[in-house]
């Protein structure tokens, strides 16, 4: 007999019957259904509440005003949990990443979730466009689904692969760490790839990340992650 | 209950097991391995209008092995104990021994790894099929795969030794 068909003989001899509870799948999956709708309808908005944010930021600067909106569908992945009543709106500053789509620029930002039963996981992080009018597009949301949402480390991390069916461009990797990283290190099949990093501006000690796609192609997922400080020590 | 409903209830009922297990592969937690489940059934029932005419299955199985591989960074939750089967009387000492034996030879193996082997020769799909659910190159999955074989054949892939029962 060989190796390989003992693992599949093994594998298949330990099957277990289950039970699981597909009434609660159901309520969860009623629920998923009408949070990415939300989702959907709160992209707009957010796109809206921008501009007009934006528009008092030029007035001080004496600058054109800016141009109209173009709010876009968003989407969302079915690993985000989407905020349940209010538009979402950035919390803190919104992060420029300096990937550009033509006209439109990549960002990130936090916006404000209500996970149930979570009450310490308050934030979730958006990856987005910029739209040429300022407009901000809400495209990929992730946030912790436990704990808290401020707790020293990695936390959700945002790994596109709808292959372009839900969003487009797909959305580089991102995500945030909490503690004073220095450094952020992804790897994939041994190579390494530092992110870029920002600190956000409501809290220093959050440090969003990304990966630039052109060194981590969006989708595909990493085998590792580390956090050095600036000692270079492992965090 | 609308037709697509009871649809999705049979689903869910024959594809129930076949997920945790595979799920159990990847984790060596019971416990875990249900939770996982339970997602992958619920985000699959999200879709389910647009997925019930075409691979439910695999579409349950390509969230239930993507979420799984992403899990590591997420906080993982602690159990103590793997619990013990509750029926199959004369078969669970072997049963267990074999479990055990799985979880410790697959426990070497990193979550990707671990991933491919379970796609591979549990669910027995082609590489080229487990390129495309976990969205990397075929040239990955192979390259992937062979170094995961190596890894099992250091850490002995040769089948577990029987457990001895009292004479």
């Amino acid at each position: 007999m060989s190796e390989l068909k003992r693992l599949r003989d093994a594998m298949r001899a330990t099957e277990r019957p289950t039970a699981l509870d597909v009434a609660a799948i159901m309520r969860d999956g009623r629920r998923l259904r009408r949070r990415r709708r939300m989702v959907r309808t709160g992209g707009a908005t957010l796109a809206a509440a921008f501009v007009a944010a934006a528009a008092f930021t030029v007035v001080d600067r004496a600058d054109p005003p800016p141009a109209q909106h173009h709010p876009t569908p968003a989407a969302v992945l079915p690993t985000s949990v989407a905020p349940s009543d209010a538009p979402p709106a950035p919390v803190g500053g919104v992060v420029d990443t300096g990937i550009r789509y033509g006209a439109e620029e990549r960002v990130y930002y936090f916006v404000p979730v209500e996970v149930p039963h979570v009450p310490r996981v308050r934030i979730g992080l958006v990856g987005g466009r910029r739209l040429p009018g300022g407009a901000l597009t809400a495209d990929y949301l992730v946030n912790d689904v436990k704990g808290n949402d401020r707790s020293a480390g990695f936390h959700e991390i945002g790994c596109d692969q709808s292959d372009g069916r839900l969003t487009d461009p797909q959305v580089p990797t991102f995500g945030y760490f909490v503690g004073p990283a220095h450094s952020i290190i992804g790897t994939v099949d041994g190579q390494n790839m530092k992110a870029r990093l920002a600190r956000w501006s409501e809290d220093p000690q959050v440090v969003i990340f990304w990966f630039d796609p052109t060194e981590l192609a969006p989708g595909v997922p990493l085998d590792g992650i580390v956090a050095h400080d600036v000692h270079n020590r492992r965090l | 209950m609308t037709r697509g409903d009871a649809e999705f209830v049979e689903f869910a009922g024959a594809a129930s097991a076949r997920l945790v297990h595979a799920a159990f592969l990847m984790t060596g937690d019971h416990h875990r391995a249900e939770d996982a489940a339970q997602t992958a059934l619920v985000r699959t029932y999200a879709s389910w209008s647009r997925i019930r005419e075409g691979d439910a299955y695999g579409y349950a199985r390509s969230v239930l092995v993507n979420h799984l591989v992403d899990g590591w960074r997420r906080p993982i939750r602690e159990y103590p104990t793997e619990d013990v089967p509750e029926q199959r009387g004369a078969d669970v000492a072997d049963e267990v021994t074999t479990r055990r034996w799985l979880v410790s030879v697959l426990g070497a193996l990193s979550p990707r790894e671990r991933a491919i082997v379970v796609l591979r020769y549990y669910f027995d799909l082609a590489e080229a099929k487990v390129a495309e659910e976990l969205g990397v190159s075929l040239g990955t999955v192979k390259s992937t795969s062979s170094r995961a074989l190596e890894k099992l054949r250091a850490a002995g892939i040769r089948a577990p030794e029987t457990q001895e029962t009292c004479p």
